[in-house]
């Protein structure tokens, strides 16, 4: 029987055509034959940050003013964004994908930002007290051994950690200069990490000599060794001991002791890396003409490009495919130095092309002083009779810093080499998480390859192309007078600027598309995430391809 | 305040009076003022509204149909070409009752092309459902934008204002300004009753059948019949406030004429001039403009028009195989009335000039013409 819509008369009609009662039965899902879902990809710039740090997560938090949280994300994997957001040659700008579009965004900056207001905002810092039983023993309070006790800590594990200076810090106090770091923004650093856990501390004590590897295997339930690297290579070549040479890492412990230096007139520092650099600047400021000799040229440097650039802005003079050859003494002092002219050959191992020398073509510089800096070199003392080594490295099995003997980790330079901060970081937080799950009798997680995406993934027609916000900076002629820091940092104006140059690749940042381009409403909003309504969702995609960042994916449905 | 601007800032300031809060809209000469001005005021803060830029005039109507529908007062102006794009979305608004304004800046559609104006691209929608007010100055196309809001949110029905290319759309006048801080309280906020709402699910502009379909009809009907006391008395309305009204249609020296032009546009303000020549020369002549086309004012006009010997309709427009589209009107007007000669004048398309000379002569024609009236007279044929 048909059942009819029977009106009295019109006015019981509504004027618009539409139906009386709820459409919401007619579920027109059924229409589809693909489905899109949310589905996050980790952005670039995080698989290019060797701690992992979840930057689009942050950078969207200050876009929202969320400071505390977006400080507290960093926090997961970097217990000192104020330290990296100075000193961190940031592999994550190299990986933006900005960069394929105008210019990568200053994650650094926006690092830096958040790490001093970390550090103006104590409350911010969770307090962790010694919940568990098992304790460790960190040796060396550089970066990686800073990270690690701070992530053993938050676990709830007692940690002492050993340093044999008696100031702590490691390499960021005695390796990198004031105008970079300042020893009193290094202590804030410092002390707030320590009164963030149950972490004491012996200063004044190396491990290996005044405690032994023994003592400390019998009395604490693992070890971590993130002892870094402590004396300079030497060049191998003869009268190296005599006078005029001096390790450049000596030079940089002096001056950042605050210690009188006077290098001399003429100053010649071998080496291409940040040492090189640090030592240079070094000498500039305390009066010196000072000119860097390397040996391959600028483009094989490793050292930052902005190093590089500043110092050369400053004055330092840079003389490229020069090796030292002989030292020219007068009356025992040293007066002059025989380089050897140098060219590039074939590529060695890292990639670079190796110098060969240019056979009867040498260079004659006169020198008051010469500084090594051509690499540095780990002292296991020790140590090395209790783990395996690779010359004079410790051997790990894996980015965790599993060695040899199983209650021993490490991580940081003694593994790797002359490294950066952020991998020293990144090692200390692993071991610590690896000692953790050791403890806890956990398995080690398989790790799936992540999604990532570039910038053929992203909807670019929802991005203007502006310019990087330029961090504010004293002048070069200003700055080589003295050991203010270089980088004055961002407005609370630029950092907001700059974070909304995020592209917030592969991540929702809740712009709202999806929600507003949706034909048949069927996108849900809700207080931190959307909701596809997949009764009512027919399919269309026009979510997908509106989505600026790539958030969102297909799926191909009854497959 | 008093200032002197063009024609088509007198919509786009009427719009900014009458706080739209949707503007959709494709650039077309002679239009684009209109919306180029209306874009910087949303662009400047000036009107609180969303502008849409769309790519293409079906588009622009398309979106003030979805805007309409959700309870938001939307806007649009366009011309000829322009108009014609959009007649499908035209009749989406007038069969989905939604209350959109309209400007048309007439324009001469083509081929051959032509940027000047004439009115078959408004008249060719003539039944599409569209309330039409063709206005004759600027003054009087600023105070018809809240006019037209007022009338189609109270009908619930789309309301087309109309005007002449560059005659008025382009020509600078003195026009005193309304404000949108007096016009809102002649014009309160649009609030509808049905609106789309995801708190409360219909499905809008669904299937109706036989059974339904012709009572929908009806009612368009049955609010096309109320338009014509809505627009009086919202004119009215208007009138005591701003101390401006234009009514549905405007007898000019009507009371004792014998022969009576009719008129709509920028036409009626020329033939008021070749009427007060007339006048003076004593010969008994008047003109009636016409300002409502849609709903067609016919009771106003028979009272006007059943007292003249006979009538003479000046047309700027053409129904192909039929006669001046205006023509037709007046002769369904008087019905009946025999005694009554109505002769058609198609003058003026593509924008050609239609002078007081040339309104002389229709005048003149008029008054001694002894014609069939049936006969197209076309003024100023070349061939």
């Amino acid at each position: 029987m048909v059942k009819k819509i029977e009106f009295e008369s019109y006015k019981e009609m509504p004027i618009r055509p539409m139906t009386l009662g709820s459409m919401m039965w007619n579920l027109t899902g059924s229409w589809r034959n693909v489905r899109p879902l949310y589905d996050f990809k980790t952005s670039p710039c995080i698989l290019g940050c060797p701690t992992n740090e979840n930057i689009q997560r942050y950078i969207y938090l200050v876009t929202e003013g969320r400071y505390e949280e977006a400080w507290k994300t960093i926090i997961e994997s970097n217990p000192m964004p104020a330290v990296t957001g100075r000193v961190c040659f940031h592999p994550c700008m190299t990986k933006c994908t900005r960069k394929d579009y105008d210019e990568a965004v200053d994650i650094n900056a926006i690092e830096r930002s958040l790490g001093d207001m970390g550090l103006e905002n104590g409350g911010w810092m969770e307090k962790s007290k010694a919940v568990k039983k098992e304790k460790v023993a960190v040796a060396g309070s550089g970066p990686a051994g800073l990270s690690c006790a701070f992530y053993l800590a938050r676990q709830g594990y007692p940690v002492t950690l050993f340093e044999r200076d008696k100031a702590l810090g490691g390499v960021l106090r005695w390796g990198i200069p004031e105008y970079r770091l300042s020893n009193e923004l290094l202590d804030r650093v410092i002390k707030q990490i320590l009164d963030s856990g149950p972490v004491e501390v012996k200063a004044g004590v190396s491990v290996g000599t005044d405690v032994s590897m023994d003592q400390l295997e019998k009395k604490y339930d693992a070890v971590f060794l993130g002892l870094g690297l402590m004396s300079s290579r030497g060049l191998g070549m003869d009268g190296e001991d005599e006078d005029g040479i001096e390790p450049g890492l000596d030079f940089l412990r002096k001056v950042n002791s605050g210690e009188r230096v006077d290098p001399g007139a003429k100053v010649v520092v071998v080496g291409g890396g940040n040492t090189a650099m640090d030592v240079a600047r070094c000498a500039l400021r305390a009066g010196s003409e000072v000119t860097v000799a390397y040996r391959r040229t600028r483009n094989e440097m490793p050292a930052i490009a902005e190093e590089i650039e500043e110092a050369e802005k400053e004055g330092v003079a840079f003389h490229f495919l020069a090796a030292p050859k002989e030292l020219v003494r007068r009356g025992g002092k040293l007066v002059r130095v025989i380089f050897q002219k140098m060219e590039l050959g074939e590529p060695d191992d890292s990639g670079r092309r190796r110098p060969v020398p240019v056979e009867g073509e040498t260079i004659e510089m006169e020198v008051d002083r010469l500084f090594t800096a051509i690499g540095e070199q780990a002292d296991l003392e020790g140590i090395e009779s209790t783990v395996e080594t690779d010359w004079d490295l410790i051997k790990t099995s894996d980015e965790t810093g599993a060695t040899s003997n199983p209650k021993i980790f490490a991580g940081g330079d003694v593994v790797t080499g002359a490294a950066s901060v952020v991998e020293a970081i990144a090692a200390g937080r692993k071991a610590a998480e690896r000692i953790g799950r050791m403890f806890a009798g956990e398995p080690e997680p398989e790790v799936e390859e992540p999604k990532t995406v570039g910038i053929e993934d992203m909807n670019t027609d929802y991005f203007t192309r502006s310019k990087r916000n330029l961090v504010p900076r004293i002048s070069a002629s200003e700055a080589k007078t003295g050991f203010s820091e270089i980088k004055t940092g961002y407005t609370r104006e630029q950092l907001a600027s700059e974070a909304e140059r995020c592209f917030s690749c592969g991540v929702c940042n809740f712009c709202d598309n999806c929600w507003v381009y949706c034909p048949d409403v069927a996108i849900a909003r809700h207080e931190d995430e959307y909701e596809f309504l997949y009764d009512y969702c027919k399919g269309c995609l026009i979510c997908v391809f509106e989505c600026p960042c790539n958030a969102i994916s297909i799926r191909e449905e009854g497959k | 305040m008093k200032k002197v601007i063009m024609g088509n800032h007198a919509v786009s300031y009427g719009v900014r009076a009458s706080e739209v809060k949707v503007i959709s809209a494709y650039p077309i000469t002679p239009q684009t003022h209109v919306v180029e001005l209306l874009s910087e005021m949303c662009a400047n803060g000036e009107i609180d509204a969303k502008f849409i830029k769309v790519e293409s005039e079906h588009s622009a109507m398309a979106a003030c149909v979805g805007a309409s529908a959700a309870g938001s007062r939307a806007f649009t102006a366009t011309s000829a070409q322009g108009l014609l794009l959009m007649h499908e979305m035209l009749h989406w608004a007038v069969g989905a009752r939604l209350p959109i304004v309209l400007a048309n800046i007439n324009r001469a559609v083509g081929p051959p092309w032509s940027i000047w104006t004439d009115q078959n691209d408004s008249l060719s929608q003539r039944d599409v459902g569209w309330l039409q007010i063709y206005c004759e100055s600027n003054q009087e196309t600023q105070d018809t934008v809240p006019q037209a809001f007022k009338i189609a949110e109270e009908l619930q029905m789309p309301v087309m204002l109309v005007m002449d290319a560059f005659f008025l759309s382009h020509t600078y006048e003195i026009v005193d300004m309304i404000e949108k801080e007096q016009v809102r309280e002649f014009l309160p906020p649009y609030k509808p009753d049905i609106k789309i709402d995801t708190a409360d699910q219909h499905s809008f502009g669904n299937l109706a059948g036989p059974d339904h379909y012709m009572e929908l009809r009806y009612m368009i009907q049955k609010a096309m019949d109320r338009g014509l006391d809505v627009i009086k008395r919202v004119d009215s309305e208007f009138e005591e406030m701003f101390g401006r009204g234009y009514g549905l249609i405007e007898p000019y020296r009507c009371d004792d004429a014998e022969t009576i032009l009719v008129t709509s546009g920028t036409v009626a303000s020329t033939t008021r001039v070749v009427i007060d020549e007339l006048r003076d020369e004593g010969v008994r002549v008047g003109s009636l403009k016409i300002r409502v086309f849609r709903p067609f004012p016919i009771e106003d006009v028979f009272e006007v028009l059943s007292k003249a010997k006979k009538v003479a309709v000046i047309d700027r427009n053409i129904s192909f195989g039929a006669h001046g589209i205006f023509y037709q009107e007046i002769k369904s007007a008087l019905y009946g009335r025999t005694d009554i000669p109505i002769i058609g004048y198609i003058a003026g398309l593509g924008g050609r000039d239609i002078t007081p000379k040339v309104i002389r002569e229709i005048a003149d024609k008029a008054i001694g013409d002894e014609q069939p009236e049936r006969y197209i007279n076309w003024i100023g044929v070349k061939i």
